[in-house]
């Protein structure tokens, strides 16, 4: 619908009749000239009366057209873009803002953050409300963050609310956002003009819901898949702003594996770390750092939009905890230039051994050759439930049983936690008491002696199968087939599930079974550690095979070295050691929240700073690091949406985009007051005065040229 | 106010036309004897050829040495030299009155002061020159005489005339054309603003009658090029028809049609071998006049 802000000004229109007017006033004051003879100027106006009159009716109605489009440039018309646009920009309406919260949204434009664009973005739009329209603001994050929960009508406030905002370290789901967002305006009363603005730095990731969705809606043609019904995208007008940059560059570190996750003090330590790049090829240097100090710098040439891996070798750890920094240079994303990642090295692993001294000794001997080795403690069975497992990276039952119910129940636990239980049977116990053990690989059927003639066994490594949870990869010394001589040995049930025979001594007596028990493992042998069923304790492959059990138990229930962002894990999972009078601090240096979910298990409630945990230990000197925490590096990831896949995406009737603050406010004014045509008859105007400007021109030219005098040389010829 | 030839020329145009002669291309008939080839044998010193002796013949007119290598007689004869008779045919139809500017003469005046210059040539040659002045009729036809003193009173009674109101050029020719019984110059001094057709045969009857005839076809420089720079309403001269016109677009067409219009008097006057030449009235007449003669004199060797 066409109407006009100054119909005052149609009255110009009139003007269109000038270039008329002025033809016919200029003939009638045409004065008579005598002239020799008429007949060549009649047969001239005759041959040229058609183009003449082309030429004439041409610039009559460019002319005209030029007044015209002056005339309604000066009467503002406007196009309403809806039919009932003239009340429409009168009308109550009830606006929702959501603002995406993912850190990619700090990338540093020209003209500053995208985030602080956005936020002038969105200001901008409320302060154009009229006073009674109300609004409400969400945060586009992992889950929708209300900031402005209920719509309002004090605009100042929200404002305010919005300039006050920062951006969070994680991703965010623009679709749950919305979809929360459209909820609460619709809870609100009266039927008023609903109206939602995304603000968002126009990378894909966030839109991935609304894709999926999409796509469930053609596959499975079921709207009720959709978080926003196929109504709601009718009924509400959708306004995006794509702030980002549209060729966006960016790098950064995305993952680091260590290897080994344990480390001995002497051993080397793999960092590989894994470099992401959006934009075009080129190359880039990593660096990594320990404790403060540059340990080595690569450059690596990711190909364009991809991932590439680059390993740094890093040697002389001392025993203790090194915070290790990657870094990639500095660009317009600077969240995601740095990872952090925790180093523990370890002078010994600390192992519990229980059981008489008898049972013990030779276990003891091996795992500490040293008198006063503080990492291996031997105790009776007796003393247990005094111990705290969780000190100790094993625990060696040697003929430990019978145990007490509430020790049993400690020692699965301690294994479920990620601990290593391994059991050495022996003759105190009958064979009963392993049945309240349920962790073990299987169930103890019967003690057998063996006879002698037959006691000569070769150890055999049973290779580990494809599908098979506990691994067992220590290999025998080449060319030899290490033999041990058994007198008694322990039948072993079905194994249960998650287990398998390590090791067997001859064809069909297994020595060593395991099990992978919750986050830890469990062991049996089926000879004792003492040398009165068999001669193992006294073989060379004693210690190898004790120290690669507890090693195999310890990587299961390691600390991993750095977590990410947005998750809740467990305490213990993350935190080595945790006891509940720790204090944990951010790095910014709160308290970090922990939730009792009962059962002694703590669980990090609000993981949102990225960096490095430090705990004060009761009575310790300094706060330790304990974790470092990372953002999740998929929104670093930077592949910019087209409006063209908005429109697929998320299928809103009227859906609006914009590419910076400038062309939303427009696009609003033109949505809510209808689009002027003031400026194109402007120009229009302009291009019409220059086409006749250039045309009169022309015909000017052609009959001064047509008009070249005829010479007539001294014999009296016309020269043409 | 001066009279006669001083009001068409002055002396140091005179002086410059002084030396000048207008030569016929072709043998003419006079009544006295004169620089052009007569078409009679008589007493001149160019031997033409011989023929038999007849009684009353002048002895001294027969060949001996003929007589004596043939035993006839035959007497010798020479061509005979007489003067150029000129007649100047002056339009002074309503078209010559026009003046594009006021810097620049009318184009009867123009012609008038030409034909005064070719007169002054003329018997500055010892030649006759007469003037027939037409307009809607033959209004004057004077005398051709060998005299400055005919002339003077011709020019004075041209000065008399004004531009007419028509023009019936073709139709006096016609009739002048029948008067002028010996062979002579016809010049003929005209916009050549009639019916086209009818003025070439006009042209053609001065050529039957073995006439040397020359046009000089004057225009103003407007009427070539139409270089108006405003539109009018234009008046026909001869008719009063009006007619409103803007020059600036019809420029183009109107030089094409005025390029026809004289390329066809171009062609019919080659044909016919008459001497044409367009005279623009912007040109100065003794130079005009002077480079005319000259070249005509070049090309008449």
């Amino acid at each position: 619908m066409l109407v006009f802000a100054n119909p005052v000004f149609l009255w110009a229109l009139t003007a269109a009749a000038i270039p008329l007017m002025l033809h016919m006033f200029q003939r009638r004051r045409t004065v008579v000239t005598p002239f020799p003879t008429l007949r060549f100027l009649k047969a001239a106006q005759k041959r040229s009366s058609s183009r003449v009159r082309f030429e004439n009716i041409l610039l009559w109605l460019l002319r005209t057209l030029l007044l015209l489009m002056l005339g309604f440039a000066f009467a503002m018309p406007v196009i309403r873009t809806t039919a009932a646009g003239s009340w429409l920009s009168r009308t109550r309406r009830d606006v929702a803002i959501v603002l995406d919260a993912s850190y990619s949204m700090n990338y540093e434009l020209d003209r500053g953050k995208v985030w602080e664009t956005c936020k002038d973005a969105a200001a901008a739009v409320i302060e154009g409300l009229l006073p009674g329209d109300r609004v409400c603001v969400y945060l586009a994050a992992e889950t929708p963050i209300p900031v402005i929960e209920k719509p309002t009508t004090e605009h100042a406030t929200v404002i305010q609310a919005i300039r006050a905002l920062t951006c969070l370290p994680g991703s965010s789901k623009l679709d749950e956002a919305v979809a929360t967002a459209l909820a609460a305006l619709e809870q609100q009363e009266g039927r008023r003009e609903r109206e939602i603005y995304v603000m968002t730095d126009g990378q894909s990731l966030p839109w991935q819901g609304f894709r999926d969705a999409a796509k469930q809606d053609e596959t499975v043609n079921n709207e009720d898949l959709a978080v926003i019904t196929r109504e709601q995208r009718d009924a509400v007008s959708f306004f995006a702003m794509l702030a980002g940059a549209k060729t966006p560059e960016n790098s950064w570190p995305a993952d680091v594996k260590v290897s080994p996750l344990i480390m001995l003090s002497g051993q080397t330590a793999r960092l590989n770390v894994r470099v992401g790049h959006s934009g075009a090829a080129k190359q880039i240097t990593v660096g990594v750092e320990i404790d403060g100090q540059e340990r080595g710098r690569r450059s690596v040439t990711p190909e364009a939009d991809s991932e590439t891996g680059v390993e740094f070798v890093i040697n002389g750890l001392e025993p203790g905890i090194h915070i290790a920094r990657i870094t990639t240079p500095p660009d317009a994303l600077p969240e995601d230039d740095e990872f952090l990642c925790l180093l523990r090295v370890r002078k010994q692993l600390p192992a519990l051994i229980v059981g008489p001294q008898s049972a013990t000794r030779y276990l003891k001997a091996a795992l500490a050759p040293g008198a006063a080795d503080e990492g291996v403690r031997q105790i009776d069975a007796a003393e247990l439930d005094s111990v705290d497992l969780r000190d100790y990276q094993a625990v060696f039952l040697c003929d430990a049983f019978p145990l007490a119910g509430q020790a049993v129940i400690r020692l699965e636990e301690y294994a479920h936690n990620g601990g290593v239980v391994i059991v050495f049977p022996g003759d105190r116990a009958e064979i009963a008491a392993y049945e309240d053990m349920g962790v073990l690989p299987a169930q103890p059927q019967s003690v057998e002696n063996i006879p002698v003639e037959v006691s000569a066994r070769p150890l055999r490594r049973i290779p580990n199968s494809p599908e098979q949870i506990v691994n067992f990869n220590m290999s025998l010394p080449p060319g030899t087939v290490p033999t041990i001589a058994l007198k008694r040995v322990m039948r072993l049930g079905e194994m249960r599930e998650s287990a398998a025979i390590l090791i067997t001594a001859g064809d069909d007596t297994p020595l060593l079974a395991g099990r992978a028990v919750g986050r830890g493992r469990a062991f049996m042998f089926t000879v004792n550690a003492d040398r009165d069923w068999s001669t193992f304790p006294l073989t060379a492959f004693f210690l190898p095979v004790a120290h690669q059990l507890i090693r195999q138990g310890a990587g299961a229930s390691i600390q991993p070295p750095h977590v990410v962002l947005g998750t809740q894990p467990p305490v213990n999972e993350v935190i080595p050691e945790h006891r509940a009078d720790d204090i944990i601090s951010t790095p910014s240096g709160s308290q970090l929240a922990l939730r009792d979910t009962g059962n002694r298990t703590y669980i990090i409630e609000n993981l949102s700073e990225p960096g490095i945990y430090t705990r004060a230990k009761a009575g310790a000197d300094a706060p330790e690091p304990v974790m470092a925490a990372n953002t999740d590096r998929t929104e670093s990831h930077l592949i910019p949406v087209a409006p063209a896949e908005l429109e697929e995406w998320t299928s809103f009737k009227k859906l609006f985009v914009a590419n910076d603050p400038e062309e939303l406010i427009k696009l609003v004014d033109e949505y809510r007051n209808g689009r002027s045509l003031a400026e194109i008859c402007l120009w229009l105007a302009l291009l019409l005065a220059l086409i006749e400007w250039w045309y009169a021109n022309r015909i000017l030219r052609k009959q001064t040229g047509a008009s070249e005098k005829l010479v007539v040389d001294l014999a009296g010829k016309v020269v043409t | 106010m001066n009279e006669g030839i001083a009001a068409f020329l002055n002396p140091a145009q005179m002086a410059k036309l002084n030396r000048l002669a207008l030569n016929s291309r072709y043998v003419v008939e006079g009544t006295l004897a004169g620089r052009h080839r007569s078409a009679q044998k008589g007493a001149s010193t160019e031997f033409a050829d011989h023929r038999a002796y007849m009684p009353g013949d002048d002895l001294k007119r027969i060949d001996w040495k003929v007589l004596g290598r043939t035993d006839k007689y035959f007497v010798r004869r020479y061509q005979d030299e007489t003067n150029l008779r000129v007649y100047l045919l002056l339009d002074r139809s309503g078209s010559m009155g026009y003046s594009s500017s006021p810097d620049l003469p009318s184009k009867f005046k123009y012609a008038c002061t030409l034909a005064a210059a070719m007169s002054y040539v003329v018997l500055k040659s010892r030649d006759a020159v007469g003037m027939c002045i037409y307009g809607e009729k033959l209004d004057a036809s004077l005398p051709c005489k060998n005299s400055f003193k005919v002339l003077n009173n011709s020019l004075k009674i041209l000065q008399g005339y004004k531009p007419s109101k028509g023009t019936a050029g073709a139709d006096v020719m016609h009739q002048i054309a029948e008067s002028i019984n010996r062979r002579a110059m016809i010049v003929i001094i005209s916009d050549l603003l009639d019916d086209q057709p009818e003025i070439i045969k006009a042209l053609a009857h001065f050529r039957k009658k073995l006439h040397d005839v020359i046009v000089l076809h004057t225009l103003d420089p407007v009427e070539l090029n139409l270089d108006l720079k405003r539109g009018a309403e234009f008046e026909d001269m001869e008719n009063g028809e009006r007619l409103i016109a803007d020059p600036r677009s019809l420029a183009k067409e109107y030089k094409d049609l005025m390029g026809e219009f004289i390329g066809n008097y171009r062609k019919s006057c080659a044909e016919m071998k008459i001497d044409y030449r367009l005279v623009k009235t912007d040109e100065p007449i003794d130079t005009f006049v002077r480079a005319y003669l000259e070249e005509r004199k070049r090309l008449s060797r």
